[in-house]
């Protein structure tokens, strides 16, 4: 599978601040593809690099097969970006934003425009400058939907919306995942959770991993070891034993490399046997808090 | 072409009431220049006129080129260029096609406009528009060019009004230091030396600003593109060799002097003046001969070294006079300003003074008669002229398409003006020639301006030598005038050593007026 967006030991530094430090990720066709991570992580500042609206300090990325850096004009026909930052022609209405746009875009589907209207219940009279937050987010996707784009970039298309609005939105995109590939950043885990195919995590500039949602899942668990007595923790513990907490003669933690035999050896090489063993899938917000914690902890 | 299209098209419904403004204060200015013609400059004192005629052209002349500034800013930032949110920069927009739509909506709301109100106003004056489109073409692209260009590029570093209104602070802040240093810069006033390569660098650096700018959106460097032009102007005015090239522009005469001038004793009379502080103003009178028939010069310039006794020496640097000697010139008088602080040092004693002269000679031809007539007239090489007069002169004031013409000289002898005398005045005896010209030395097919029509007055000067006054009773219908075209011959430098000068004899007023 080739991949809709790939980028090569991406480095951006705003003055002293090394916003990004060698991002290398790679998203394939008709993923949807979440890039998560804290606030000021520098997701943000990768999908900009990546639409070409900055430019990186080192390293490349290509967009559908182009160098971003010379993404411009007609390559932007089969790409979609939305972002909670972008400023949006206020003064227009609705109706008169998907006007305006409608000749620029060759694959421009009026069908599709219409649907995504009712979809959306966007109103078409009324300029983007008296719709809140939320409808003029829709507004954005709906003209960033009608021409059957095959890259969707989203950055932190959730922030500050209603549960409402979020699940319009995110049925508007997964109604097209079929024919586009989406790259999603959002600190919204639990959002993302609900519909993302692959997960890259970024944190200070650096990704902690990349893989798909399901391997993640299965990869992940939360460890329960229940004793008879408080037990004698070992100085080394396995490294993928992350968040290591004992509470009398409970011990818990999580495993990042879940396998049911090896985890079992694991335990049982650590700690003997314990009275219960419980391996139990964690959500998405579950996993990422034990990683941000792991991480502050081991910096 | 489609995508220019919709760009223009959702730019004129965004703008319109900046389009509707602007048009309306062109209109206005329509208004007031058809105003200004039909209500003559003596009217212009009344007290209802002094606004109507006066204030309100002076006010709308300023409005038309700000109010297009204000549209160029507000359609270019109307997708802006600077910073990284604007919602244009990940849709298809081709840059080309932008700043195309940008352009054309510049055309068509500034150029066609103002294009349109030339016309209008040509036709509406009595010349026939077809006539003068070249003219009103060029004049379009001096807008082009010294306005919407540098405004364009203004507005493609900026991001908002309030930040385009610092850009035009620090902008006026330059030119206000520019004014200052040639204020300072020895023989800057006289000859730039450099206008071509400031003009070019000027517009080379705008339409590079622009294009960077829209092209690659790299605000910071087009931003420092505008702090070099600035530098590069400074620099140019302080080291351009302004001496050399005057030198190089007017040769030194080696005996085919172009006029003979040999300076006169002092005059009792000197009149009074303006006490200016810090300088003293010394007035030479000269005499001047050997001009041949039909040829003038005009002094350009001049540069005064003085040195006395002690080995004092002070150099005028070259400084701008701009006066005609003609064949029938019996005397003129030259001044230059002297640092007090030198006078004082130079005044006890004669001093040796070398005053270099620049000279531009001209040759008199296409000499015919012209009579002025009654009422409205067309007057060859100017435009549609008529007799003023008379509340305080009597001339002619004529409406000039386009541009002035290149030399005009106006000859007559002041005793055969039409005009009465005033009984104060002792008539002029026959033979004494009265001179004015009209000019406009480039061969641009139309002088910058909003009005494609320039008022040029034609005034006949007193004659005024040395004590001998006759005062010109004016033009009026019925006065013979001679008109011609000067030619230009060359240029040239004209020494005059004078030996022990002494200043203080030669100081300009005796009854001075101080303002402290």
């Amino acid at each position: 599978m080739t991949s809709a967006i790939h980028t090569e030991s991406l480095v951006k530094k705003f003055r002293r601040v090394d916003a990004l430090q060698g991002l290398s990720l790679s998203v394939p066709q008709g993923a949807v593809y979440a890039l998560v991570g804290p606030n000021g992580a520098g997701k943000t500042t990768a999908i900009k690099i990546l639409m070409n609206i900055i430019r990186a300090t080192a390293g490349r990325a290509e967009v559908l097969g182009i160098d971003s850096s010379r993404i411009r004009g007609h390559h932007f026909q089969p790409i979609g970006y939305v972002s909670e930052n972008q400023q949006l022609p206020e003064w227009m209405t609705v109706g008169a934003l998907l006007s305006y746009l409608r000749p620029f875009y060759p694959a421009w589907d009026a069908k599709l425009e219409d649907e995504l209207i009712k979809q959306f219940d966007l109103p078409r009279d009324r300029k983007l400058r008296h719709l809140s937050r939320g409808m003029r987010m829709k507004a954005a996707l709906a003209s960033s939907l009608a021409y059957h784009p095959k890259l969707i970039v989203l950055d932190e298309p959730f922030t500050g919306l209603d549960p409402l609005v979020r699940d319009e939105l995110i049925q508007g995109l997964l109604d097209r995942a079929e024919e586009s590939t989406i790259f999603v950043s959002s600190h919204d885990l639990a959002e993302i959770e609900t519909f993302a195919s692959h997960i890259a995590y970024l944190e200070q500039g650096k990704l902690r991993f990349a893989e798909e949602l399901t391997a993640l899942a299965n990869r992940f668990r939360e460890v329960e070891l229940t004793f008879d007595a408080p037990p004698n923790l070992p100085q080394k513990l396995p490294d993928n034993w992350l968040q290591l907490n004992t509470a009398a003669a409970i011990v818990r933690f999580t495993d990042c490399r879940f396998d049911l035999e090896r985890s079992t050896a694991d335990v049982r090489a650590v700690f003997g046997e314990p009275r219960n063993v419980t391996f139990s899938p964690m959500s998405l917000r579950s996993i990422f808090l034990a990683m941000a914690k792991s991480a502050r902890n081991s910096d | 072409m489609k995508q220019i299209w919709t760009i223009l098209r959702k730019d004129a419904r965004h703008h319109w009431p900046e389009i509707a403004a602007s048009l309306a204060i062109l209109a206005t200015f329509a208004w007031a220049e058809i105003y200004s013609w039909t209500h003559s400059r003596n009217a212009a004192y009344a007290s209802f006129s002094l606004l109507t005629a006066s204030f309100l052209p002076g006010l709308v002349n300023a409005l038309v080129p700000l109010s297009w500034i204000f549209l160029i800013v507000r359609v270019v930032q109307g997708e802006p260029l600077v910073g990284d949110r604007q919602f244009w920069v990940t849709r298809p927009y081709d840059w080309k096609v932008l700043l195309a739509a940008k352009v054309l909506f510049i055309v068509t709301f500034i150029n066609l406009p103002c294009f349109a109100m030339d016309a209008f106003l040509l036709a509406r004056a009595g010349f026939h528009p077809a006539h003068y489109v070249v003219g009103l073409l060029w004049m379009q692209l001096m807008w082009i060019l010294f306005i919407c260009l540098p405004a364009g590029a203004l507005a493609s570093v900026t991001r908002t009004i309030p930040q385009m209104l610092l850009a035009l602070l620090l902008v006026a802040l330059f030119m206000i230091g520019m004014i200052a240093l040639s204020q300072v810069i020895p023989n800057s006033n006289f000859s730039s030396g450099s206008d071509w390569w400031t003009g070019f660098l000027f517009i080379a650096t705008t339409v590079t600003i622009i294009l960077l700018q829209y092209s690659r959106r790299r605000t910071a460097a087009a931003r420092w593109l505008i702090a070099g032009l600035f530098a590069a102007l400074a620099l140019i005015m302080v080291l351009t060799p302004y001496r050399s090239l005057i030198a190089r522009a007017y040769p030194l005469s080696q005996g085919d002097v172009p006029v003979e001038v040999k300076l006169l004793p002092a005059q009792t009379n000197r009149g009074s003046y303006y006490d200016q502080g810090g300088e003293v103003s010394i007035q030479l009178p000269l005499s001047i001969s050997q001009l041949p028939k039909d040829t003038f010069v005009d002094l350009d310039g001049m540069i005064a070294t003085l040195t006395n006794a002690n080995g004092v020496r002070w150099d005028s640097g070259w400084t701008v006079q701009a006066r005609n000697f003609f064949a029938d010139s019996q005397s003129a008088e030259i001044s230059f300003q002297v640092d007090r602080r030198i006078f004082d040092q130079l005044k006890s004693a004669p001093v040796s003074a070398h005053l270099l002269l620049a000279f531009s000679t001209y040759h008199d031809t296409n000499q015919r008669q012209f009579v002025v007539p009654q009422g409205e007239f067309q007057m060859p090489d100017v435009g549609l002229c008529s007799a003023s007069g008379p509340a305080y002169f009597h001339s002619i004031r004529c409406r000039t398409p386009l541009r002035r013409p290149r030399f005009l000289l106006i000859t007559s002898d002041m005793a055969s003006s039409t005009c009465p005398w005033d009984k104060q005045d002792s008539p002029a005896p026959p033979g004494l020639l009265a001179h004015d010209s009209v000019r406009y030395g480039d061969s641009d097919p139309a002088e910058m301006g909003i009005s494609p029509l320039h008022e040029v007055d034609i005034y006949l000067s007193d004659w005024n030598t040395l004590g001998t006054r006759f005062s010109n009773p004016g033009i009026c219908p019925g006065t013979p005038l001679t008109l011609s075209n000067p030619e230009f011959v060359g240029r040239s430098r004209v020494e005059l050593q004078i030996n022990n000068l002494s200043l203080t004899d030669y100081k300009r007023g005796s009854g001075k007026i101080t303002f402290r």
